[in-house]
């Protein structure tokens, strides 16, 4: 008997192995001698443009290989960091300027100089070479990413000069056509909650971000004015909708309900495939100053990966210079309307007649540099929850402006704090042995006992061990690297050469401030999930286990919203949620006569936004494994129980409850874990934690305040607290509702 | 009794009617944006066909896009990642469900922590472990990954099913002269049709629709699965959304098509119902 045993055995594992080695030989691709590989963010016409330029330099150069590889901005920066800190990652990156910051810090971008005669560079405008101590690390081929005005020529045949001019046409075309207290025309719209889209406004009344020595400069008059000056468009004046996030103001212009809006030279091509007839204009003169409104300039181009094989960079130093000939920029600047970085390109006739370009490039004439320091993005993430406030109307203007200021400060102090304490280091190395040791001495018998037992229990190891050892593979090398990351300093500034620094980490988790705030919101976010999971998904499979005619239908159209992808839906839902256009407002007022909630703008709603998003996304789930649960249990004990003349309640409280317990108790473990570590609905729902980083749960604010700052260390940590904090919640509730025991 | 039953059955069917038409109306509105000729996320106006509504979407995906190139890519590796699963987790889950061995409860707990961890943070020494053992760029790499992340809830899915199911039926099996393994086999494993049915749909899912590990893993542009693919119509502010869509509501469809397939084990009635407990 004990052959065949083996044999039927063999045939589920050989399988599933068998597959492998299938797909093991067929799709491994290896990394080959002649191949450059490019990262790059460009939208889709220019990366038409690249790759066809691409094939022109493959002709030129038989037997090379180059390929163009899309990834959105921040993913590009955070999988590149990944891919270079590891030794690997793609020859080339392309993208904005401000990437640079935190690779020079990373040190893993090449000095450009090493590369290139210095003759070479001078042949560039000066804003195409970013600089950052005395090296040149990105060679730019488009300058632009700016802000201007954009305007509906059909409605506003001339666009505004000045703020004056702006106010006063804003004013004539925001109309409500059919007097039903509804706008249906703006005067202008524009991201305006963002604050990249702010700076236009901040610029214009004298202020910046930072100064000479990478200081924040945000509590200024300049930065108060600015913020005034956008309130009073939307409350005193009424030009703009009253919340308007990208999509919903790319929309109102697209369907020319706005005769105007603030938008970058990335959007411009869209309007005119929507059929408007647009212009681009200078962002208007501020008249109390004296200053133009300027938007933010970047340039964007490519750096050389730090890893690039010696025998490469010959290769790709020809790409480059094929790349960045002016042939290749003045073609690519006519077709997607972005500004070239070669100076001989700048009296060219042909550029010179396009009326876009020549707008295009009057604003950015006047515009002003992206500081590519990384101090950058501590500035973005301060300004960003205190401008929304203002919006909300939580604080002043006033108000706004100092907590921006301590914010920046803070941030910056945190993403540069340095924690060196070689005595604690060591202290914290000798435990972390010891716990291994210590562990080890009070397992000593079990493992004696799992070793004199294995022959006893083989079948049983045998059924557990394949499962076992492909997560432990899986599992154990990331999970112990960041258990000692946690006690490490590893941050921009010590990206490869961090060392363990002792618990400072573990100490700034629990001083953090705002750590009880999202741990409260993360109990809340998961219980209230859970429960409305359980409760909709038990319900509908039992309606559905009742198998009226019909009920295949309902059973696959429910299940509908886990199978389609997050994402899309997501944002759906984010826009069903809009203030004035959303379905769920529409539905509050016209069917249930309420007044309509601000959803997305202020914390508790918005919190609550997240919350029905993602009890929609999640009762699918749960309602397959009721459904399934629901077949272990026998018939008979039902019509036994029909026999006694039970009520339904009844039964349900004494059959099905407890008979489905053992298969739903693991669905609800796990689904709490899932819920209370689940990113996605958060993020993209809330915008990133919007408003004002109230929406956070504590995950997406780890994400934010210290993986998005470079602060791995501490992120590391704050990640294992999480990890605690699940883990004493999974061993009390499994002990709690016995799972890992069996019912009979 | 006959007048209260159709009552209730017709409270059912208010009922169903009721969370279907919630279920579906995000899902009405993917598919408006499918429909839209100009990349529109949102819109003014809430009637379900769009103004000159168009399918150039769809045939622009299937056309000009390797679209069914990722779609046979996705197939694979959720199909391997299925088998899999299925395989791993309806044994490891009956060996937990029914022996005593030394390192159980251990075991189940530890399978369990493997979840607690926000993903996002593993992903650093994933990849590097990943670059060591040479599995960049090769679907072994996240095959096994996805395994390793869709086992934990088999697993003790699988288990708490097993659970229900009478110790007894082995019992007789093993004295009517049955091993252990066909015990396991030919009683207990067809019995559990329903764990099995789920254990499938999510090992399938896990691999159909996880792209933070895939984007980091596979570079090379062959490689691509589905949700990379999706996310290449993406870019910073200027997403192609009516591709978007269009692909999105296309790849649910083999997911639906898998669950009408397997819905026929899931609530078969063939199972405990025919065995006394």
């Amino acid at each position: 008997m004990i052959p065949a045993v083996k044999k039927s055995l063999l045939k589920i594992f050989l399988i599933p192995l068998f597959l492998f080695i299938l797909v093991f030989t067929h799709c491994h691709s290896n990394i080959k001698e002649n191949e450059i590989v490019i990262w790059h963010n460009m939208r889709p016409e220019e990366k038409d443009i690249l790759q066809r330029q691409l094939n022109e330099f493959m002709k030129l150069h038989p037997g090379i290989k180059v390929i163009q590889l899309y990834k959105e901005t921040e993913e590009m920066r955070s999988g590149y960091i990944v891919a270079a800190i590891g030794g690997e990652g793609p020859e080339l990156i392309y993208g904005p300027s401000d990437q640079v910051g935190p690779f020079v810090e990373m040190e893993i971008i090449k000095p450009l100089n090493e590369v290139f005669h210095e003759e070479y560079f001078s042949s560039f405008n000066e804003d195409a070479l970013i600089i950052s101590d005395e090296k040149i690390w990105q060679l730019a081929d488009k300058l632009g990413n700016h802000l201007t005005l954009v305007y509906n020529k059909k409605l506003l045949p001339v666009p505004p000069k000045t703020e004056l001019e702006l106010i006063e046409a804003g004013k004539k075309l925001t109309k409500d056509f059919n007097n039903d207290g509804r706008i249906d025309q703006y005067g202008l719209v524009w991201n305006y909650t963002e604050p990249y889209f702010f700076i236009p406004f901040l610029t214009g009344f004298g202020g910046w971000v930072l100064d000479s020595l990478n200081q924040p400069t945000l509590n200024t008059p300049a930065m108060i004015e600015g913020l005034k000056f956008i309130q009073d468009l939307r409350d005193k004046y009424k030009i703009i909708p009253g919340e308007t996030d990208y999509d919903i103001a790319d929309v109102l212009f697209k369907e020319g309900k706005a005769a105007m809006i603030i938008n970058g030279d990335w959007s411009w091509s869209s309007y005119g495939n929507a059929g408007i007839d647009y212009g681009i204009s200078t962002l208007p003169l501020i008249t109390v100053t004296g200053h133009y409104a300027t938007p933010m300039v970047a340039p964007k181009g490519y750096s050389i990966n730090s890893n690039i094989d010696e025998k490469k960079l010959e290769l790709v130093k020809q790409l480059l210079e094929f790349l960045l000939s002016p042939e290749k920029q003045l073609e690519t600047s006519l077709e997607v309307k972005t500004f070239p970085s070669r100076k001989e390109l700048y009296d060219n006739q042909q550029l010179l007649n396009d009326e876009i370009l020549l707008n295009s490039k009057k604003q950015i004439e006047q515009g002003i540099a992206l500081p590519i320091v990384t101090e950058m993005r501590a500035i973005w993430d301060a300004m960003r929850p205190a401008y929304q406030a203002v919006l909300g109307g939580f604080i002043s203007p006033e108000k706004a402006a100092e907590q921006m200021q301590e914010d920046a400060v803070k941030k910056i102090r945190e993403m540069r704090e340095e924690s060196e304490n070689p005595v604690w280091g060591l202290i914290v190395q000798l435990m972390m042995l010891l716990v291994v040791l210590l562990t080890l001495f009070l397992t000593r018998k079990s493992i004696a006992a799992f070793f004199r037992n294995f022959k006893k229990n083989s079948f049983a190891y045998f059924l557990v061990l394949p499962a076992l050892v492909i997560m432990i593979t899986v599992v154990l090398y990331p999970f112990i690297y960041n258990i000692i990351l946690s006690f490490s300093n590893m941050s921009l500034t010590h990206i490869h050469d961090w060392e363990i620094t002792g618990f400072d980490q573990y100490i700034k988790v629990f001083t953090e401030p705002d750590f009880y705030e999202f741990f409260l919101k993360t109990l809340i976010w998961t219980f209230t999930n859970i429960t409305f999971h359980v409760v909709i998904g038990v319900t509908l499979a039992l309606l559905l286990n009742k198998r009226l005619p019909g009920t295949g239908i309902f059973r696959t159209l429910l299940i509908l919203p886990w199978a389609v992808p997050q994402y899309i839906v997501a944002l759906t839902w984010r826009g069903m949620f809009n203030y004035e256009y959303g379905a769920i407002n529409l539905i509050l007022v016209k069917f249930l006569s309420m007044s309509p909630v601000e959803w997305l703008k202020s914390p508790t709603e918005a919190f609550m936004a997240i919350i029905i998003t993602n009890i929609w996304l999640g009762f699918p789930f749960m309602m397959i494994i009721a459904l399934g649960a629901l077949q272990s249990i026998p018939q008979d004990l039902y019509e036994a129980a029909d026999i006694d003349g039970a009520k339904w309640f009844h039964k349900l409280k004494t059959i099905t409850i407890p008979l489905i317990k053992p298969v739903m108790i693991p669905a609800i473990t796990l689904g709490i874990i899932w819920t209370f570590n689940n990113i996605n609905v958060v993020w993209l729902v809330s915008n990133a934690g919007e408003p004002s980083d109230k929406t956070h749960i504590l995950v997406s604010f780890v994400y934010k305040a210290a993986f998005n700052l470079y602060r791995y260390g501490y992120a590391a940590a704050f990640s294992m607290v999480i990890f605690l904090i699940l883990f004493a919640f999974g061993m009390t509730f499994l002990r709690k509702t016995r799972a890992t025991e069996s019912v009979y | 009794m006959n007048k209260k039953k159709f009552l209730v059955n017709l409270l059912t069917y208010l009922f169903l009617i009721v969370f279907t038409a919630i279920a579906l109306y995000p899902i009405i509105n993917v598919f408006t944006i499918s429909l839209r000729p100009d990349d529109r996320l949102l819109s003014t106006s809430l009637s379900i066909i769009p103004e000159n509504a168009t399918f150039k979407q769809y045939v622009e995906l299937f056309t000009n896009r390797p679209f069914l190139l990722w779609v046979w890519n996705s197939t694979l590796v959720s199909f391997v990642v299925t088998v899999t699963g299925v395989a791993l987790a309806s044994t490891a889950g009956y060996a937990l469900s029914r022996f005593k061995f030394i390192g159980k409860e251990v075991s189940m707990l530890g399978i369990l922590t493997t979840q607690m961890f926000p993903a996002t943070m593993l992903l650093l020494p994933m990849y590097i472990m990943l670059i060591k053992l040479e599995l960049i760029n090769s679907y072994l790499g996240i095959i096994i990954v996805y395994s390793a992340t869709a086992l934990p809830f088999c697993i003790w899915q699988m288990k708490g099913y097993y659970d229900t199911i009478p110790f007894s039926l082995e019992e007789s099996a093993r004295i009517d002269g049955c091993t252990r393994w066909q015990a396991f086999y030919k009683i207990i494993f067809p019995l559990a049709a329903p764990a099995l049915v789920i254990t499938a749909l999510f090992s399938f899912m896990t691999a159909w629709s996880e792209y933070i590990v895939a984007a980091q893993v596979l570079q090379d542009t062959d490689l691509y699965t589905l949700p990379l693919g999706l996310k290449s119509f993406q870019s910073n502010l200027t997403t192609e959304w009516g591709l978007y869509a269009a692909a999105a509501l296309v790849v649910s469809i083999p997911v639906v098509i898998l669950f009408i397939i397997l819905s026929k084990w899931l609530v078969s009635g063939l199972t405990l119902g025919s065995v006394k407990g």
